[in-house]
């Protein structure tokens, strides 16, 4: 393999490498990305086994080839080199790697050791919009566990209808659900299509999504999902396991409703969090008429209280949360309204934006105990 | 660094201790166990009496068919449990790094060690005679740079055996073994692997990952390290429960669905009664039944973690809805708490209310 491609073209796509390739080490292979040279672009592949990336990007190819290089040495060595021209090239037991007065050579991983990924039939099942993909992952990512030993939490469930697609990510504590509509009239969807997405999965495709703003092509495979994004394929395992009945924990009868200004409830929890116990991170909401205290107390530390004025009518009421929680759900609307559902102190809680349009967003929370 | 690591497993351990304390039984084919004529199964079997092909965990019935010389001891845990705390003591003089696995074998990190020791095949050496000497047992030892090597080295040569597998002697020893030697790989998955042309633990390396994986799940990057004689697991002294519970074999099939129920109550109790003593809440509890006929279920049941025991003994026996206990008669009952949490983790712990989770 020989050829000579952009600087900032190879790191372009190298970056979106660095969060594939493993990080654990456990199979020298996969800190690997595989190049292949080939008429007038080089491709690269890596993976974890549970997530893989294919992309590619313009290169004068003089010598087609293969080869692995580790990734994340690779883009730091592509990532310092000026704004030129950079010669790659295959030769005994390594690869050379130049560019204008640097020169280098490194080792490589026979190609032959690096997995093989299911390919995608070619015949997208579904057209995904990009932004409202994005909406998606950024509302509902950081609710997934990551570390559950019941692992179909370390994902997140994708369901697809042809007028709607959804996901849904929980750790057992509090639960995010967006839904937002999509045309899919013109596709070949069964009713329903669900599957969990690893949280890795959900990460990479938030990065992949940043730029652009075409169309994501959608489609299952036997045991993987694939996202075209603008080129490049994101190929994931599905999560095997029944995903819990996430409707049911969807409260319907809370009839306390109170609305919040975004920003101030967010600085009052996260003040007045300064001083919770910090273990649990508890933080309680007094709602009386007209106000409502968020308040908290550590034995270690002290107290702490803000006064929110707000509508309200009914009677008093507090419940417990952590606070936590609630700032993630606050940081990942952009409304300047939000608001809160309640029953009673011991029943799960529903925080939602006020004014959203384009999606449906529900995030329940579990009270604490006081 | 290379590692120095030991497992040591007890020669027959309770048999052992038996023919040790009662001289007229030793050179005799000893079972320790359960009274045939109430389905009793055997606990553990002497040399003398594995030559008749009598296995630990094989119903006392047909253990006397296989050696009708057979002598049947009934267990005394007590004895054994001295003894078994009399040979970790010795292991505890070399070295604070031992991991027990059971009352008669652990996994000893001798890299370092009390006893200036410089070959993990010297400490085995004094270990063993040690034993002997004090104890009055032999052992099996096996001396390895991991812990999964050392426990296919103990195993190899027994009794009294000692197995080394020096560093370069690792490849070596890998391309003999076949890919049920691995802890892990039961008769299931073996054949499973064996279905696919993986027979050797060193075929697993150039097996392709995806075929590894539809093989045996997760398991298979796991076995890809182990092929390669990888394995950092370190010497974890005085590993923590993961799971209490307890079984029993009925003297003759419950058919009674009451006396079952009250039967599994009483377990769940037992367990509770654990839970209480290490101060643990569980969030899982497991029922096993075993019918008639020998075939075995488990089902368990997940919830918010607890101890409460209306909640706890009331979700085990609610468990017994989901086997056939009712048609079937019942042989064998357990039950078990897994899942643990301290109290501190649980009260911030609320959980959303999934059923079945």
């Amino acid at each position: 393999m020989e050829l000579v491609v952009r600087k900032n073209d190879l790191l372009r796509e190298l970056q979106l490498f660095q969060g594939i390739v493993e990080r654990k080490n456990t199979i020298p292979i996969l800190a690997n990305v595989l190049m292949e040279a080939k008429g007038d672009q080089v491709s690269f592949l890596a993976t974890d086994l549970e997530v893989g990336l294919r992309s590619k990007c313009a290169a004068m190819v003089s010598k087609n080839g293969a080869l692995t290089l580790p990734a994340k040495k690779f883009y730091e060595i592509i990532k310092s080199l000026p704004e030129t021209d950079v010669r790659i090239a295959e030769e005994k037991g390594g690869v050379k790697v130049a560019a204008d007065r640097f020169d280098s050579r490194m080792q490589t991983l026979p190609r032959e050791d690096f997995p093989t990924l299911p390919e995608s039939g070619g015949s997208p099942s579904a057209a995904l919009p990009r932004a409202a993909l994005k909406e998606m992952v950024a509302k509902t990512h950081f609710a997934i566990t990551g570390e559950d030993t019941r692992y179909f939490l370390n994902g997140a469930l994708f369901v697809l209808r042809p007028d709607t697609m959804s996901l849904v990510a929980t750790d057992g504590h509090r639960l995010a659900l967006v839904t937002v509509p999509r045309d899919g009239k013109a596709t070949k969807d069964a009713d329903e299509v669900r599957a969990i997405l690893p949280k890795k999965t959900l990460g990479e495709l938030a990065r992949l999504l940043q730029d652009g703003d075409e169309d994501i092509r959608y489609e299952r495979g036997e045991n993987h999902l694939f996202f075209d994004v603008g080129g490049r394929l994101l190929i994931s395992r599905m999560i095997d396991g029944q995903f819990p009945a996430y409707e049911r924990v969807i409260p319907k009868g809370n009839d306390k409703h109170v609305e919040f200004e975004r920003d101030r409830l967010t600085n009052a929890v996260r003040r007045v969090a300064l001083l919770s116990n910090e273990r649990s991170r508890a933080v309680k909401i007094l709602i009386d008429r007209g106000k409502v205290d968020v308040t908290s107390s550590s034995p270690d530390l002290g107290e702490a209280t803000e006064t929110l004025t707000v509508e309200y009518a009914g009677g008093p009421m507090q419940i417990c949360f952590n606070a936590q929680y609630v700032l993630d759900f606050l940081s990942a609307v952009s409304t300047d309204v939000v608001s809160l559902d309640l029953k009673d102190e011991v029943s799960q809680a529903v925080m939602k934006p006020v004014g959203a349009e384009a999606y449906e967003y529900t995030y329940v929370i579990m009270p604490m105990r006081v | 660094m290379v590692r120095r690591i030991l497992h040591i497993d007890m020669d027959a351990f309770y048999a052992s201790v038996e023919q040790r304390d009662d001289p007229s039984l030793g050179g005799r084919p000893l079972a320790v166990g359960g009274d045939p004529n109430r389905r009793g199964v055997v606990a553990a079997a002497s040399y003398e009496a594995r030559a008749f092909g009598v296995r630990s965990a094989m119903s006392m019935a047909k253990a006397v068919r296989l050696c009708p010389t057979l002598v049947i001891v009934p267990p005394d845990f007590a004895r054994y449990k001295s003894a078994s705390q009399a040979v970790f003591s010795i292991f505890r003089e070399v070295t604070p790094l031992v991991e027990p696995l059971s009352f008669d074998e652990a996994y000893l990190d001798v890299t370092e060690n009390a006893w200036g020791e410089v070959l993990g095949t010297a400490v085995a050496k004094r270990l063993k005679a040690r034993i002997r000497a004090d104890i009055g047992l032999t052992a099996s030892a096996g001396v390895a740079p991991n812990k999964f090597l050392a426990k296919i080295a103990s195993g190899w040569k027994k009794p009294d055996g000692l197995t080394v597998i020096s560093p370069e002697r690792v490849e070596p020893f890998l391309q003999q073994l076949p890919v049920d030697a691995l802890w892990g790989v039961g008769p299931v998955t073996a054949r499973k692997l064996r279905a696919r042309g993986i027979a050797r633990l060193v075929d697993v390396r150039s097996a392709d990952l995806q075929l590894l994986r539809d093989a045996v799940g997760s398991l298979a990057d796991w076995l890809r390290q182990l092929a390669s004689g990888v394995d950092d697991r370190p010497v974890v002294p005085n590993r923590e429960a993961k799971s209490s519970g307890s079984e029993n074999t009925y003297p003759e099939d419950l058919t009674d669905l009451e006396t079952i129920r009250s039967e599994v109550a009483e377990m769940a109790r037992h367990a509770i009664a654990w839970l209480v003593r290490r101060q643990l809440l569980a969030r899982t509890v497991t029922l096993k039944v075993r019918y008639g006929d020998f075939t075995t279920i488990t089902r368990s049941h997940t919830a918010p973690p607890t101890r409460d025991e209306a909640d706890l003994t009331a979700r085990a026996v609610r468990l017994l809805d989901k086997t056939e206990a009712r048609a079937r008669s019942v042989r064998l009952i357990g039950v078990s708490v897994h899942n643990f949490c301290g109290e501190g983790d649980a009260d911030a712990a609320e959980r959303l209310p999934f059923q079945g989770v």
